[in-house]
């Protein structure tokens, strides 16, 4: 396409930024300690942009979850017809469109620049939904100067998958949730490949969190936990609590068939290698591409077997799609003409096909 | 195919060694994009383009055509200044390849002299499922390299193609250059490598086909600049300086800006900002680390795209 040269508007003008900015981002699976990590550097004195999420009785020590982060990673889902928990491998192809979005870009650079300034210059975001946008943030971040880190939580599968069963939505089975496990965390890993990250794993963090969140602050450089105060740490003894690992499940327990049940345990065996010193290696990434190589090969076959139930499904929406803009019996008399009938004779109607009104 | 040389494009000069052999037909391609650059005469601009883009892609393939400045050793010192030397390939073309426009319609498109032919040839050499063309003066922003080199690996196998919007930036010193804001120059540079997406003939240069049904991304701007140095002759490539309005805008729009600026007239292009760096910045640097990614969106304003 080709539009006739006009002139320009004035000079582009340069936004005012502050240096010396953090921003930590806590990925990975729900239901591995995010919630628990986040609410650890906010006692610390990094700022989760307010307000949060609500505590409930899933996470009654509260989520660390900030809602407008919320409210816009579901729109963005809903605009790319992704789940928060999504087994497709090329669910990641279409969260990543909305990177490319410059209005979606501007309008996260805005709200994160009012953080900074309201909050000051050390922020945490944790969200489940965070990794499908993780390029839509790290471009806010470059824009606010801020200097972003990446921390993904890790929990043996079958306990996020277990926890899961226990406190979410029970249509999706332990299949399904292994595979958006694996889905999730193969390419979480991929997402902050190359940029400054840390994994830690949510054992760890409950048998004694001093260690990791120490580590976190050296690798981040984050003021808030280098210069901790006592009352600081005393807070984050009394958030973290170990019980706080209420499911503890094997393989035993899951059904879940043997070719997703190998690539879902041998992702875990490679990610719990990323924590430890040195873990970070070049052989761990080529495994780790193996492996979601594996999935997507995997996921391709099952979504060619399954095809007619998802045809089948399609129909029956359309068919709903359908019959919900069908008008019913008397709807399709115009109301002009259902005025005209006295208004005894309407509720006696109503009453004998027992559509009676409140 | 050739009956005689096995060749999916033989040349028409009859060298085996620049036949086109697809890749694709000897296995599947591995996961991930490659940047292939086709240069000649670019070590100047090479150490702020090779680095960004190591950064951002899985491999780069440098096809180098009759370069007398050194280029091939400044692309493999820029790849090695950031410890990426293994995942650089370079390559000579010896063939002396027609201009851009009247010269290129003159040639046959399998002649080893064909810009259609060169870029076959050269994207023979990539070994990923995605590849992206890519100039020897363009260098990525920071921005550009984070949304890159997450495409690389969302893109799979989606099938999609991906524009990327451009900004020409003439360079005038070490510390002032000037960005043309006043139109936004947008062209696909990534694909999927397959026999749906080669290079064919077109007037004035190649184009790479893809189908139509094909998605297509538009990346936001701001990602890349285009260097131009205003002490060299930019145009030296091209046959004719006739732009054809209708056929070149994007050329005619830069001959205006290059014009302008030799006769001291930068101020009075609508679009075109004068920019100057901090002390001991390059205006580089200073524009793909600082001024870009600050700079208020949008860049160019709506309605005034150049697309090819």
């Amino acid at each position: 396409m080709v539009d006739a040269p006009s002139p320009s508007a004035g000079p582009a003008q340069l936004l005012d930024t502050a240096a010396g900015r953090r921003i930590v981002f806590v990925v990975g699976s729900g239901r591995s300690g995010t919630s628990t990590l986040s609410g650890s550097l906010q006692a610390l004195g990094m700022h989760v942009p307010q307000p949060e999420v609500d505590a409930d009785e899933t996470n009654p020590k509260g989520f660390g979850e900030p809602q407008w982060v919320v409210d816009f990673h579901d729109e963005l889902l809903r605009r790319a017809n992704v789940a928060v928990s999504d087994a497709r491998p090329s669910a990641w192809f279409e969260a990543g469109k909305l990177n490319n979005v410059e209005p979606v870009r501007r309008r996260l650079q805005e709200w994160m620049e009012q953080q900074f300034v309201e909050g000051g210059p050390e922020l945490v975001v944790k969200d489940p939904r965070l990794a499908w946008f993780m390029g839509l943030w790290r471009g806010a971040a470059l824009r606010c100067d801020a200097q972003p880190g990446y921390v993904t939580m890790l929990r043996p599968v079958t306990e996020v998958v277990g926890s899961k069963q226990r406190y979410y939505d029970a249509r999706f089975g332990e299949v399904n949730r292994t595979a958006a496990w694996v889905n999730m965390m193969l390419h979480c890993e991929r997402a902050t490949r190359g940029f400054d990250r840390a994994f830690v794993r949510y054992h760890d963090l409950l048998d004694d969190w001093t260690v990791p969140v120490f580590g976190l602050g050296q690798r981040f450089d984050l003021d808030a936990v280098k210069s901790a105060a006592a009352n600081d740490i005393r807070k984050v003894h009394a958030y973290i609590d170990p019980s706080l690992r209420r499911v503890r499940l094997t393989w035993d327990d899951l059904d879940v068939p043997r070719r997703l049940r190998e690539i879902a345990q041998e992702t875990w065996e490679a990610l719990d290698q990323l924590p430890d010193d040195g873990g970070d290696t070049p052989e761990v990434r080529t495994t780790l591409d193996q492996l979601r190589e594996a999935y997507a090969e995997m996921y391709e076959e099952a979504a060619a077997i399954s095809q007619s139930t998802a045809l089948a499904s399609r129909r029956e929406g359309f068919g709903e799609g359908v019959r919900s803009t069908q008008k019913r019996g008397v709807e399709r008399v115009p109301h002009w003409v259902r005025a005209l009938v006295p208004g005894f004779l309407r509720r006696g109607a109503r009453r004998a096909v027992g559509r009676e009104r409140g | 195919m050739s009956p005689v040389r096995g060749a999916d494009i033989p040349c028409l000069e009859q060298d085996p060694a620049y036949d086109v052999h697809w890749p694709w037909r000897d296995g599947p391609l591995s996961q991930g994009l490659t940047c292939v650059f086709r240069v000649k005469n670019e070590a100047r601009n090479l150490p702020w383009v090779i680095p960004p883009m190591l950064e951002a892609v899985q491999h780069v393939v440098l096809v180098d055509n009759l370069s007398d400045d050194g280029t091939p050793d400044v692309a493999r010192e820029a790849a090695a200044s950031i410890g990426a030397a293994d995942r650089l390939e370079v390559h000579s073309y010896p063939h002396r390849v027609s201009r851009a426009g009247t010269e290129h319609l003159a040639t046959r498109h399998d002649s080893v002299h064909s810009l259609t032919h060169f870029y076959n040839w050269s994207f023979s050499h990539v070994r990923t499922a995605y590849s992206m063309k890519w100039d020897g003066d363009m260098v990525l922003t920071t921005e550009g390299v984070g949304v890159l080199r997450d495409l690389s690996w969302q893109l799979h196998d989606s099938g999609a193609i991906v524009a990327i919007p451009r900004h020409p930036l003439s360079i005038e010193s070490e510390s002032v250059a000037w960005i043309d804001l006043g139109f936004r120059f947008l062209e696909p540079w990534i694909y999927p490598m397959g026999p749906e997406f080669t290079f064919v003939k077109a007037f004035e240069w190649e184009v790479r086909e893809f189908p139509e049904t094909s998605q297509r991304i538009i990346a936001p701007e701001g990602l890349c600049v285009e260097l131009k140095w205003l002490d060299q002759d930019e145009f030296s490539h091209w046959s004719a300086m006739d732009f054809d309005e209708s056929r070149a805008p994007r050329k005619r729009r830069e001959w205006q800006v290059y014009s302008a600026l030799m006769e001291g007239r930068g101020e009075e292009v609508p679009g075109l900002h004068r920019i100057e760096a901090p002390p001991g910045v390059h205006v580089i640097d200073y524009v793909t680390d600082t001024w870009l990614p600050h700079a208020e969106r949008p860049l160019v304003r709506r309605g005034r795209r150049i697309e090819s």
